[in-house]
């Protein structure tokens, strides 16, 4: 029957049956699978479904269907939740009352027929080829229970028929014997599989590669790593290539220093090389590699066979993937991975054993040098990285939250727009519930610090809250945005990561760069524009203050650095050195980068510096010495590279609608400010090995910011107008553990600046900054050097690099300390022309004074026993100027003060 | 005199640390083991069974003249050997300086690292050096504060050893040095900057006790009616929020240090006995070390005294003569003596050390200028043997004869003695692994 003859329409039905199960049509039968962990009583979602599938049916009376509910009920106690459903239920006119009630005892029948039925054992590959000497393959089994995948791959019981032919080790890994073919049992959680194995040319002569084969043993076993004989000056006199990005260098090292002693090709054995590593001889590193291990003999073969560089027509590796590439797991479970390498040859390897590994998210799941990942006791999803030979691929574990007894189910709200439903598909997915929507209060102090880094007065408060427009909040927003203080604390922030120091630039020059950032925001301009301005900066410092990018990041691999980390979120500095070792990025890509730097030139002339791009220069790759062409990353390198300012070329690629950094690094910074936490975080650090939480919302953020005209006004409008922008903070059980996901509005911490402009405000005294104007506040500060105790205290950046990390986010005692006890701050609050003082004197009644304070430093209304107490402790004091210093203090001091939220 | 000591007599130091934030308090909230562990029997790559040693660095800002002070050269011709005249200490093969008469008397306490040295001149590059055990990478900006690349010494130690009590794992005297800082083991790591001089006659640790308008009926007032109005306290919202959760933990010990007694007392110089204070001397170094023997046994881990001035391009003699040496040579033997005699200098480790040496020869103002190359380090206590000098530099001076060592060397010798694995790494922003020593060797011969 064909699919189509199945209407499903499940409107009206709960959330839960249609986001936790899929439907397959298998022969004559719908089978519904569960994808995700069933959210209510299994039970009774197993009976909604039937239910649900008979009024689709169309043909069946309530009582039928009630009959139907109740035969299931009093005869099942439904364990598992796989169903299957006789399709010729579903042909929309059963014919009569017979059929109608063969067709639901069909229904039970099959039901409990199936209930059973055990989720089947699936060994991952369907098919083992082993090629050449020592060949291996590591298996993966498992099974899926009530939508999560169970791994059983080091549990499983193995068994080769001809173990002559191959040999299987108690953790899954196939090895060729000799050549032919046989079959491999495997038997696990009660069922037994059998996969075919061939073994071909087994005792073939070993060719070992140098670089194939002998540097991904010394990079697996630590060997050339920083710590170790990779470092700069080596180790011991012993010195590798970084992460063996030098192969030429390493062979030279092995062969033909340290006297030749290193490898000993009459006598293998006796090699240096092999002494250490397998503890024939002391070694500052231990044994790493044993000597009856494959690895050893490797090395040795290839010590043996003239310690060569290996046929120069060797295949390369292309690629490496890693299986699974993603797996619903269970709280505190394993999943073993399996990682082979395509060579140009078109050969696959099995390489698990030669991978290294590495978790983005020690709390969610952790790696061993093996490859088994266990997840940890939180839901949400870790990104595991497995790398070889610079190249790399990543496993996703999503983990998600448990069903609890009490059933509850994910809550219906509203969609305001497109964030909330890719925000709530992957709470969905995870099971993580939403929080519900915050108060006016909430949403005012929130909007006013994330978006101008300021904190509402009382009158603000007061106005805002009294409005009756339906539409206030997104009003709110759209004022904020049009306030000078928006385009202060925007400056502020980019000011940071674009680098404006005085001290490298002096002055006058990091003012003048300053105001240029400024202006930007107070109009709004667009921000492919803004980043193409910056990037191609020519003419003198004066007129173009943009060039002073050119200034802060001297170098054209600092300059290409500093560019592709702010406006592309890349951190490709790595590969400056050596390759990225967390990332795809060769050398090759640095250099390609850089060569867009390479032209900037500065000149000295009567008028001040003056930047004239330099004709023609030529990038050599430091190691090879080959002439790098200018090419973006991923990009293909052109034979030659076009006349003219290479900066302008680079712009034009950046800036493209269909850029893959530009404009989700944009989004993504924008998001964290508004947020708490960006979609990928660090905001600063996108690669293959940090993905982001939410890949579809990234998208979504960054197509409608395209579409926009790289409109940050309205990429602000958007997210503040979703429901996830406007949660409550209070967790519940089904989202406490999340904070990566926006399940529930987040504590942020308040950059120095902020903070210390709210103890401004709130004491109503303003602070003289060394050098500036009467009146300045923190945020307006253009230099980051002024010296200030308490914004140095609180971790203000001192823009020595483009990282958002130099914005300290942890706490210390001392900051605690100085805003419950510093002199400073007694000061500000005991002032007689402070806020306090003025307050005392101007209300004398204590509940109107009360609610003035509240509004002026919590943006809302006391609560009935807040007005009471504090009320009363105003009253009982001896002193009422000094209760409502004391107020002021204590108020200063709690968590809903210090944070935003 | 009873009275003032009653702390010393009248409690143990146990007493003292189970007045601070209990681990388990801590434990409940789930925070992270840094924040909230008081011992180290489960850190990985920390020796517990040194659990009880601590660090004091007598840093003399500047640079010590160590060929006019520790290593003197008396047979160098007078353009290198200077105005001042060797003489015996209580150790035969040991000669210091003859303004340094009571440093004589305890030669048999600390041992003399005379093959020293390091390539770096320059103040900024070589106080990070010194005090991190790695020279700053390019681009090092000296007048920032805190100027770090890499952590301090006892910023590594806040890190690996965490708090033991209620009182900072981690204080700086009288002010932070520039490169004391944490580096990317983030602010939770930074020093307890004391930022007052414990000579001033008016001396408390500003922000360590409220303003004194504010007392303490009236601060435990503010306290109670603070608990009352903070909404979120105690609330799931603090503690699903890793910011919120590690504020709440801060201002828990914030509170801790404020009203515990420990710290009231470590802090308090003003209840030392008066003969005492004098014996330190009624200077800023003597007082600092005073100080900074309070705070160890208060359960203090690491800490720094910052003393500056030892700059000497000019005058040199007549500076050390009249000025320095004679605060060094009451402070420094005092503090030895007196670690001695409360039985803590076993496991208190003093190191007092400049960025750098002096010019051997002499300039034309009679001064010295910059000199990585040779520079002696003094080591006393926390397992170091006394009344030896290792190593030696050439006639005049300039440079170890041989076998020389330098920072790398000194810190693994110092995280060696704390129990910390010097291998062990730590992970930069940028995911860099840095080993907490760079390859140091840790000097057996000191031991």
């Amino acid at each position: 029957m064909a699919r189509d003859s199945v209407a499903f329409t499940w409107t009206g039905y709960p959330h839960g049956v249609r986001s936790h199960y899929r439907e397959v049509v298998s022969g004559l039968f719908l089978s519904v699978v569960p994808h995700a962990p069933c959210p209510v009583n299994e039970l009774t979602l197993a009976l909604e479904f039937v239910d649900a599938f008979l009024v689709v049916a169309g043909s069946f009376s309530f009582g039928e269907r009630r009959l139907v509910w109740w035969l299931l009920r009093l005869l099942a106690e439904l364990k598992s939740i796989t169903f299957r459903l006789p399709l010729i239920c579903g042909q929309s006119s059963v014919p009569n009352q017979f059929w109608r009630h063969a067709a639901c005892f069909s229904v039970v029948l099959v039901c409990l027929a199936s209930r059973d039925a055990k989720a089947q054992l699936n060994v991952l590959p369907p098919r083992v080829v082993l090629h050449g000497p020592d060949s291996r393959w590591q298996l993966l089994v498992s099974h899926a229970e009530q939508g999560l995948s169970f791994d059983s791959t080091r549990t499983a019981e193995y068994r080769s028929k001809d173990s002559g032919v191959a040999s299987v080790s108690p953790d899954g890994v196939v090895r060729g014997v000799s050549d032919g073919q046989t079959v491999v049992e495997i038997s696990a959680n009660g069922q037994t599989r059998s996969i075919p194995v061939v073994v071909r040319e087994a005792a073939a002569k070993r060719h070992v590669h140098f670089e194939n084969d002998v540097l991904p043993i010394l990079s697996r076993f630590g060997c050339n790593t920083s710590g170790c004989h990779g470092k700069a000056e080596g180790q011991n006199g012993f010195k590798l290539s970084i992460f063996g990005f030098d192969p030429q260098a390493d062979l030279a090292a092995l062969t033909q220093e340290g006297r030749g002693r290193r490898t000993n090709r009459t006598i293998p054995e006796n090699s240096l090389v092999l002494r250490k590593a397998s503890g024939g001889m002391p070694h500052g590193g231990g044994i790493r590699i044993r000597r009856n291990s494959p690895e050893f003999r490797v090395l040795r073969d290839w010590i043996k066979d003239g310690a060569a560089a290996g046929d120069a027509d060797s295949a390369t590796l292309v690629s490496i993937q890693v299986v699974p590439s993603d797996a619903r797991m269970a709280m505190e479970t394993g999943q073993q991975l399996q990682v082979s390498a395509r060579f140009s040859d078109g050969q696959k390897t099995d390489v698990t054993h030669l991978a290294k590994f590495q978790t983005n998210s020690e709390a969610l799941a952790t790696v061993d040098d093996f490859g088994l990942v266990t997840t940890g006791d939180s839901p949400g999803e870790a990104a595991i990285m497995a790398s070889y030979l610079g190249e790399v691929d990543a496993f996703r574990a999503i983990v998600p939250q448990p069903q609890p007894d009490s059933g509850a189910e994910f809550p219906q709200q509203p969609v305001l727009n497109f964030i909330d439903s890719l925000v709530d598909d992957k709470l969905r997915k995870l099971n993580i519930h939403p929080a519900g929507l915050c108060s006016d209060s909430d949403f005012l102090r929130r909007a006013f610090l994330d978006i101008i880094g300021t904190l509402p007065t009382a009158t603000e408060a007061r106005e805002f809250l009294a409005a009756s427009s339906r539409n206030k909040r997104a009003e709110l927003v759209d004022s904020l945005l049009h306030r000078k203080e928006y385009a202060d604390f925007q400056a502020l922030k980019w000011s940071d990561v674009l680098r404006v120091d005085r001290l490298t630039l002096g002055h006058k020059q990091a003012y003048t760069y300053y105001r240029w950032i400024r202006e930007a925001f107070a109009r709004n301009r667009r921000f492919d524009e803004f980043a193409r301005d910056a990037i191609t900066a020519t003419g003198s410092l004066t007129k173009n203050p943009a060039a002073n990018l050119f200034k802060v990041a001297k170098k054209p691999g600092e300059a290409a650095s500093t560019v592709s980390q702010v406006f592309m979120g890349v951190r490709i500095e790595c590969a400056q050195c050596h390759h990225h070792p967390f990332d795809q990025w060769s050398q090759r890509d640095y250099y390609g980068m850089e060569a867009f730097f390479t032209q900037v030139n500065f000149k000295s002339t009567p008028s001040g510096q003056v930047l004239l791009p330099n004709k023609a220069t030529k990038t050599k790759h430091p190691r090879t010495g080959d002439i790098v062409q200018a090419h973006a990353l991923l990009q293909d390198e052109p034979s030659e590279t076009p006349d003219g300012d290479r900066r302008r070329l680079f712009a034009d690629w950046l800036t493209a609608d269909d850029n893959k950094w530009f404009a989700r690094n944009i989004v993504n910074r924008v998001w964290a400010q508004l947020m708490g936490r960006g979609i990928v975080s660090p905001v600063d650090d996108f690669r293959l090995t940090n993905p982001p939480t939410n890949p579809g919302l990234l998208d979504a953020l960054a197509k409608h910011f395209v579409e926009s005209g790289f409109d940050l006004h309205q990429l602000i409008r958007t997210i503040t107008a979703s429901r996830t922008y406007q949660l409550v903070t209070t967790p519940s059980a089904m989202n406490e553990q999340d904070e990566q996901n926006y399940s529930r509005a987040l504590f942020k911490r308040l950059d120095a600046e902020v903070r210390f402009d709210m103890i401004c405000q709130v004491t109503g005294s303003s602070e003289k900054f060394d050098g500036m104007p009467v009146g300045y506040r923190a945020i307006e500060l253009w230099d980051s050097q002024v010296p200030h105790y308490f914004l140095s205290l609180f971790g203000r950046p001192v823009r020595a690099t483009a990282c958002e990390c130099e914005r300290a986010a942890q706490p210390s005692v001392g900051q605690v300390l100085h805003v419950l006890n510093s002199p400073q701050i007694h000061e500000k609050l005991s002032s007689d022309a402070g806020k306090p003082a003025m307050l005392e004197e101007s209300i004398r009644d204590n509940e109107k004074l009360v609610e003035e304070i509240y509004l002026m430093f919590y943006s809302r209304f006391p609560t009935t026993d807040e007005h009471v107490s504090v009320s009363r402790y105003l009253a009982n004091a001896d002193n009422r100027r000094k209760a409502v210093e004391d107020v002021a203090w204590s108020l200063m001091n709690t968590v809903e003060f210090l944070f935003n939220h | 005199m009873t009275k003032n000591r009653s702390y010393c007599d009248g409690m143990s130091r146990r007493n003292m640390l189970q007045l601070g934030l209990g681990a388990s308090a801590a434990g409940a909230l789930g925070l992270s083991r840094t924040v909230a562990a008081s011992g180290t029997s489960d850190k990985p790559g920390v020796d517990p069974a040194r659990d009880d040693v601590s660090l004091i660095i007598l840093f003399l800002q500047g640079g010590l003249s160590t060929i006019d002070t520790l290593d003197m050269k008396p047979n160098a011709p007078a353009e290198f050997r200077g105005e001042f005249n060797p003489i015996s200490t209580v150790v035969p093969s040991m000669q210091v300086c003859e303004h340094l008469p009571g440093l004589a008397q305890v030669a048999d306490r600390f041992s003399l690292l005379r093959n020293f040295t390091h390539h770096d001149s320059g103040h900024g590059p070589a106080d990070h050096y010194m005090l991190t055990g790695y020279a700053p990478r390019a681009g090092f900006n000296g007048s920032l504060k805190p100027n770090n690349h890499y952590p301090s010494h006892g910023s590594v130690i806040s890190k690996k050893l965490g708090p033991r009590g209620s009182v900072p794992p981690y204080v700086c005297l009288p002010k932070m040095h520039r490169s004391g800082g944490a580096a990317y083991l983030g602010a939770s790591h930074a020093p307890f900057e004391v930022e007052a001089d414990p000579n001033a006659p008016d001396f408390v640790v500003p922000d360590l006790t409220p303003p004194l308008a504010i007392n303490a009926s009236r601060f435990d007032a503010r306290r109670e009616l603070m608990t009352t109005v903070d909404r979120f306290r105690e609330k799931a919202e603090v503690t699903a929020n890793s910011g919120t959760r590690a504020l709440t933990t801060f201002q828990k010990k914030a509170f801790d240090l404020i009203s515990s007694p420990a710290t009231r007392i470590a802090f308090d110089i003003h209840s030392e006995p008066e003969s005492t204070r004098e014996e330190f001397g009624s200077n800023s170094l003597g007082q600092s070390c005073l100080m900074a023997r309070r705070l160890v046994e208060a359960g203090v881990r690491c800490v720094t005294i910052d003393h500056t001035n030892w700059d000497t391009h000019y005058n040199n003699f007549d500076v050390l003569k009249n000025d320095l040496l004679p605060h060094l040579d009451t402070g420094l033997p005092m503090l030895i003596r007196d670690l001695e005699q409360r039985g803590m200098l076993d496991t208190t480790m003093v190191c007092v050390m400049g960025e750098f040496g002096r010019t051997p020869r002499v300039n034309k103002y009679a001064g010295r200028d910059h000199w990585g190359p040779s520079n002696t380090i003094l080591l006393a206590g926390g397992g170091i043997k006394g009344g030896r000098v290792i190593g030696a530099t050439n006639a005049r001076g300039e440079r170890p004869d041989a076998d020389p060592v330098g920072p790398e060397d000194l810190s693994a010798t110092i995280f060696h003695r704390l129990g910390i694995k010097g291998d062990d790494e730590f992970h930069t922003p940028e995911g860099r692994p840095v080993k907490i020593v760079n390859d140091g060797r840790v000097l057996r011969e000191l031991l």
